[in-house]
Parts: structure tokens; C-alpha cells; sequence
């Protein structure tokens, strides 16, 4: 075929031509890991389309044979009435674009597949609400309208009396949406859906944000996106089927132990947009400890290949592990540094990669104050990073609250998410934690301008102005208490935990004693230039 | 289709509004935000806080803001401008477009404070003039693309006529090299253009 690979084992290509995501997923098939079976559409097909404006000549029969090949192999019928076959849409450039670009979930479930679905596991509700997320996706990337908002912000829990009448509401309400912004009904026709569906990843490419996103970052235009078909695996399946990431190692330390999140019952983008309660990647243990042993292997293999600390995506599906995406850790600061000394101790790497592999910029970072450690300190939440430093302060819920109790002691001003409002209040606090929103958001930006320790995004934090309290994680925690936060790790920690400035020492002397030996320099001179020297050394050989 | 002709907010409902949207501001900004000049924007303050609308908070720097009551009566009248102007269609069609843009904004100010140097992502010292310039560029084309709705916006309800006039200082100092234009100051373009997001969402009574 000219435009579609099959992904597997055998696949020969670059990232130029497959995208960074579909080069993963070859990597995976090659270690003989679980990979949903599916096809990429090619970055060459992609630069087609932007360039003539419509799907190239050939396209649609070879989507026909490559979903004819999927149906094969899954025993299932795309779009059918009995075991219907859903599958993803998803884009992958041969560079990292986080989050600008459209993924579209359980594409196929046409309102007659939807039955289907319902039939075949006895479960409607499950069905229904599969179609849903299809719809929801499919709306956002075709009308560039935030559809979520569209559904029913409540939906009743599972086994909720009126469950299906909600979730039916919640369809209609992104049907009509999407008709009203793009004049054109959701074709419920499966194989429509899927052309629509690529010409609108396709399109995204383009779309000014990810312009935006490529200039600022150096990235060229004319490079477009692989499209990624894959049979869906359903993370809200049953009571033994969820979703998740997780890192070999931790980010924020380098140790070598499994982080990440997971969120049982649910489908993958949820995760990721974190909107939604995630809990600790160690309790998959308790809960699925298969899933949780195929995990581990699978990690230790992935990073035997990598010779590196790396992340996955993962769905698991009445106990069966997926794995849906892979790429390297790109760890910073001291998690980078601890992660490259240790990986020449595991004999995976040698000394002078190590040393190749930590940026003198990273050697600046490790010096950044953190929490002592998330063992040590009582983490009340996590969410994410967003301007780093620690800060100590008394809880204060409201920007006037924040202003009126730093006269007296320094505040963290928690927040649902913040807005021109509470700037006076963020003026005042000396740390801010918001349970909405990313590292782009509103409070994100602002505790940058004022250089200000802030975590972002703490899904499950509640925050009760009018009771004057704030609850996490089961636990409430009443206006002027004293909190921690951390916006490195973006822990937030219960009273005032050890604070360090040199977590990773250990790890920082062994790498720049190694350094000292390479560039055959041993005077006393800053850490960073012991780095670039070796760095120079070894470029010279 | 026609509309009736959109008036002119009257100078009460303007500094009510401005409190609304910007939170405890001093007056020095209530003048930067509304256009009036600073006696004409006090005298009202001192009538909206007679009618217990308003507060004056002391401490180190001295700010007005909104009462609950100033908080209520500021969406009932607002909400009875928009409705009388028959704009609310229009409004809502402009916030739509506004959504769209404003997650590129929030990049482009992120892209401003934090960049990524060999993987990683550190605070732009603002050393590099290039990286700067590339931001700043497209700062311009988003800004260009903004006018538009803006343009809606005063059409439906002139008081929204600021925001462009705001947004368009902002870019020029930035451009012309005082960075804190960017996303620093209280009239940098980030805090001016939070501040139109929030007068949409109270104009529209609508929560984020």
C-alpha cells in the first residue's frame, strides 16, 4: 500500500514517515509486548492532503483493505450490528506537540454498532457511554468547540437509576452541537466517520495553535503528522479495566521505582487531561496485580531497549494489559542525573553517555528547593508543577482571605482555578495551588510573572469558600492551615516538611568526578563548567 | 437583520463592571481600564460606595472592590444592558470564537516565561532576541485574529471598544521592548486579555 502501514514487528520506516507515536508502538510489537492491532497513515499523506486540500487518489480503498485486515484479525465488524470493531484516531508527528493535535476515541460506534455493543456485553449503560466519548472526541476535533461542556457536567454514577436516560441526554446535546457548529450532522456511517476523522487530524496540523506551537519551538511546517488507527481497548469496560501512565522511574527523583497514575473504570483521555480522579499508580498492585506484573515487565524491557528511564500509556481490559503508547523518560534536574549514574551501575549504559546525557542546564535545575521526600512529608495531593520553588503558608480559600491573613503569616492561596479576580490575593500569597487547570493556565502564568512556587491541576481537591475549607483525599483541611507545596514534584504536603536543595548530591559528585577523569581537568571550578568540559572533551575525540 | 443601536454604558455601570472584571483594582487602574478620567472615576466610586456597592480597602496599597451587593447589582444591570441591546446572540457568537484563541494565548504567554533548552524547560531569561522576536511574532498574528471578534464585540456593545485599545498598548510597549508588557504588568496583554475573558463570562453570566 502506498499510504497505510500495518503495524508490526516488520515495520522498516523512520519517524519521519510513521510519526514518533507509531514508531513506538513498532517498538513494542517488536519486544513482543500487547499493542492493540492497528495502521498508520503516513506523514507523506498527510503533507498530500495539506497541500491539495483533500485526502489523496487511493486513500479510501486502502482504508478499506487496512480496516478489512483489522476486522479479520479482531473477528469483529466495523460499524456492525453484531460485535462491532471500534477503533481510535490519533495523530503522531515525528516530533513531540503535546496536546495540539485530535484523538478521537471509539470511532465505529454508529448508533445501530452502539446496540450491538450493548447486546454483546449485556451492559448498555457501558455501550452508551463508549459512544459518548466517540461523540465528544469526534466534536471537539471537528468544530474546535470544547464539546465536554456540551454533556451533562453531573453524570449520575454507574447503576444510577437514571444512568441511560443521562447518558442519552448527553448524546443529543453533543449531536446537536456538532450540527449546529459545523452544519453537518455526525455521519453514522462508520467508514464516514473515519475519513472525517483523518481529514480532521490531518487539518489540525495546521490549525494556528499548533502553528504557533511549531514556530516558537523552531519546529518546521512542511514536516505534517501520521494518522494512528487502532482496535479500541475500553477502560471503562467493567470493575477490572482502567487506564494510565506511568514512568520506569520517578520524574521528580530519578529513584528507581514505577510512577504514575491510574484511573480505574475510565478511557485514556481522561487521564491525561486531568479532569478526573487518578489515584497512585501503586495501588494497580492491590487492585489488578497482574496487570500490574505484566506492567513492571514491561517496563524493565522497554527500558533495556531504550538504555534508558521511560513512559507509558496503558489501558487495561477485564484484566487484560494494552499497551498504547512508549517513548524515552526525558527526565530533568537531578531525576535526569540520578537516573543516568544509576543506569551505568545497571550496566546499561557507559560513563561517557551518562555524562552525554545531562545537560549542563539540568545541573542548574538540581539545585532548585524541593520537599525532602514524598515519603518523609505528609502528601495531602499531587498535581502538576508549574512554577517551581517551595512554599510554606497557611490555607486561604479566597483572594480577599489571602490578603487579610499575610499580614500576619505567609498564605497559600488554594483555588478551583483563578481569574482576574483573585489577583490581589495571588499578589499577597506566597504560593498558590489551583485544583484546576495546566501548566498554561491562568494561575500558572501569573505565579510565573510573580515567581511564585504554584501546583496546578490537583484533581479531587475541593475547594469550599463559603465553609471556608479545602478537602482532599478524604480529608478536610479548615482555612489557615499549614501546607507545603512543591512546584517541581507538585506535591502538596501537610504542615512544613524538610526542605532540601541538594536531593540528587550524591548522584551529582559520582557524574562530575567521572567528568573530572574525561576532561583530565580536576581544579576546583562550578559544577556546570566541570560538565562542559567533559562534554568538550568528548566531542573532540 | 438590524439591531438597536447600541448605547453608550452609563459611567456607573462602567466603574461597577470594571471592579467585576478586574477584581480590587486602585484607581489609577480603574482609569487605565475604563478611559475615564480619575475624578470622574472617583466621584463615581464614592456614589457606588454611598449605595453600599463598593468598598475601599486600606493597607499597603490602596484598592476599591465590589460588595456582594455591587456583585449583584452589577449582573442584573449588565445582563439587562445585554438583553436590551438585544446582543446576546452575538455576544455568545464572539465568546465562541474567543474559546478558540484562548488556549494559544495561554501557550504564547507560557512559551514567554518558560522555554525548553535541550530538553529542558527552563525560565527565558530573555537572553536569545530571536526566540523573543519568534514569540512576540506571533503574539502579532494571534492579536490580528483577535481584532475580529473584538470588532464583534464593540459591535454588540461598545463598552467592549476598551479591550482593543488595552490589547493594542500592551503589544506596542512589548514590541517597542518593555517585556513586562507581555505577561508582568497589570496592563501586560495577559492580564488584559484574563480580564475580557472574565467580562464575557460575567456579561453572559456564565461560569469558567
Amino acid at each position: 500500500m502506498r499510504w497505510i502501514r500495518a503495524l508490526s514487528a516488520r515495520v522498516e520506516e523512520t519517524a519521519e514517515t510513521l510519526g514518533g507515536k507509531a514508531l513506538g508502538l513498532v517498538v513494542l510489537h517488536r519486544l513482543g509486548l500487547p499493542v492493540p492491532a492497528g495502521f498508520a497513515i503516513t506523514t507523506e499523506c498527510c503533507r498530500a492532503f495539506l497541500r491539495d486540500g483533500r485526502l489523496p487518489e487511493g486513500l479510501d480503498e486502502e482504508l478499506v483493505t487496512a480496516v478489512a485486515d483489522l476486522e479479520r484479525s479482531t473477528g469483529r465488524a466495523f460499524g456492525g450490528p453484531h460485535r462491532p470493531l471500534a477503533v481510535s484516531v490519533r495523530s503522531g508527528a515525528s516530533v513531540s506537540m503535546p496536546g495540539m493535535m485530535n484523538t478521537i476515541l471509539n470511532l465505529g460506534l454508529t448508533a445501530e454498532a452502539t446496540e450491538g455493543l450493548a447486546a454483546e456485553t449485556d451492559d448498555r449503560p457501558f455501550a452508551l457511554s463508549s459512544r459518548l466519548s466517540f461523540l465528544t472526541s469526534f466534536a471537539s476535533a471537528t468544530t474546535n468547540a470544547d464539546a465536554a461542556s456540551a454533556a451533562l457536567a453531573e453524570r449520575p454514577g454507574r447503576q444510577a437509576e437514571n444512568e441511560e436516560a443521562s447518558l442519552i441526554q448527553s448524546i443529543e446535546a453533543v449531536e446537536n452541537l456538532v450540527l449546529r457548529r459545523s452544519g453537518r450532522p455526525v455521519p453514522d456511517d462508520a467508514t464516514h466517520q473515519l475519513t472525517q476523522a483523518v481529514e480532521a487530524v490531518f487539518s489540525s496540523w495546521d490549525a494556528p495553535r499548533a502553528r504557533t506551537y511549531r514556530e516558537v519551538n523552531g519546529i518546521p511546517h512542511d514536516l505534517g503528522t501520521a494518522v494512528i488507527v487502532q482496535r479500541m481497548v475500553f477502560g471503562n469496560r467493567d470493575g477490572h479495566s482502567g487506564t494510565g501512565v506511568a514512568f520506569s522511574r520517578d520524574p521528580n527523583t530519578g529513584e528507581n521505582v514505577p510512577f504514575g497514575e491510574v484511573l480505574f473504570g475510565h478511557q485514556g483521555e481522561e487521564v491525561v487531561s486531568g479532569r478526573s480522579m487518578t489515584r497512585p499508580l501503586r495501588e494497580l498492585a492491590e487492585r489488578e496485580p497482574d496487570v500490574w506484573a505484566g506492567l513492571l515487565d514491561a517496563l524493565r524491557r522497554i527500558e533495556e531497549h531504550y538504555r534508558d528511564a521511560c513512559y507509558v500509556e496503558f489501558t487495561f481490559q477485564s484484566g487484560e494489559l494494552w499497551l498504547l503508547q512508549v517513548r524515552p523518560g526525558r527526565f530533568v534536574g537531578g531525576a535526569a542525573v540520578r537516573v543516568a549514574t544509576e543506569l551505568v551501575g545497571q550496566r546499561l549504559i557507559g560513563r561517557e553517555e551518562a555524562l552525554l546525557r545531562v545537560s549542563p542546564l539540568h545541573l542548574r535545575h538540581v539545585r532548585t528547593p524541593r520537599i525532602a521526600s514524598a515519603g518523609e512529608a505528609d502528601v495531602l495531593a499531587r498535581g502538576i508543577g508549574a512554577c517551581p520553588g517551595v512554599a510554606t503558608g497557611r490555607i486561604a480559600t479566597t483572594a480577599d482571605g489571602a490578603v487579610r491573613m499575610a499580614r500576619t503569616d505567609p498564605v497559600v492561596l488554594v483555588r478551583p482555578e483563578t481569574s482576574p479576580n483573585d489577583m490581589h490575593g495571588l499578589a499577597a500569597a506566597t504560593g498558590i495551588v489551583t485544583a484546576r487547570g495546566g501548566p498554561a493556565s491562568h494561575a500558572a502564568v501569573v505565579a510565573r510573572a510573580m515567581g511564585k512556587p504554584a501546583v496546578v491541576g490537583v484533581a479531587g481537591l475541593v475547594v469550599d469558600h463559603d465553609g471556608a475549607s479545602v478537602t482532599a483525599a478524604g480529608r478536610t483541611l479548615p482555612e489557615g492551615t499549614l501546607i507545603t507545596i512543591d512546584g517541581t514534584s507538585g506535591d502538596v504536603a501537610l504542615g512544613s516538611p524538610r526542605v532540601v536543595t541538594d536531593a540528587a548530591d550524591e548522584h551529582v559528585h559520582r557524574l562530575l568526578a567521572w567528568a573530572d577523569d574525561v576532561s583530565g581537568d580536576h581544579s576546583a571550578r562550578d559544577e556546570t563548567q566541570r560538565l562542559e568540559a567533559a562534554h568538550r572533551a568528548l566531542r573532540d575525540r | 437583520m438590524t439591531w438597536p443601536e447600541a448605547r453608550a454604558t452609563d459611567t456607573g455601570l462602567l466603574v461597577l463592571h470594571a471592579l467585576r472584571c478586574a477584581g480590587t483594582i486602585s484607581l489609577a487602574r480603574l482609569h487605565a481600564i475604563t478611559g475615564l478620567d480619575a475624578s470622574d472615576a472617583e466621584s463615581e466610586l464614592i456614589d457606588l460606595g454611598a449605595d453600599g456597592l463598593v468598598t475601599r480597602l486600606p493597607g499597603d496599597i490602596p484598592g476599591w472592590s465590589l460588595t456582594d451587593a455591587g456583585r449583584a447589582a452589577d449582573a442584573e444591570r449588565i445582563t439587562h444592558e445585554l438583553e436590551s441591546a438585544r446582543a446576546r446572540e452575538r455576544v455568545t457568537a464572539a465568546y465562541e470564537r474567543f474559546l478558540v484563541l484562548n488556549p494559544e494565548l495561554l501557550d504564547l504567554c507560557t512559551a514567554w516565561q518558560l522555554r525548553p533548552v535541550d530538553g529542558v524547560v527552563s525560565v527565558n531569561d530573555h537572553g536569545d532576541p530571536d526566540y523573543d522576536a519568534r514569540v512576540l511574532a506571533r503574539f502579532a498574528d494571534l492579536d490580528r485574529r483577535a481584532t475580529e471578534v473584538c470588532a464583534e464585540l464593540s459591535a454588540a456593545l461598545p463598552r467592549f471598544g476598551r479591550y482593543r485599545v488595552r490589547l493594542t498598548e500592551a503589544l506596542e510597549r512589548a514590541a517597542a521592548g518593555q517585556l513586562e508588557y507581555v505577561a508582568d504588568s497589570t496592563a501586560s496583554y495577559h492580564i488584559v486579555w484574563a480580564e475580557l475573558h472574565e467580562d464575557l463570562l460575567a456579561t453572559l453570566g456564565l461560569r469558567r
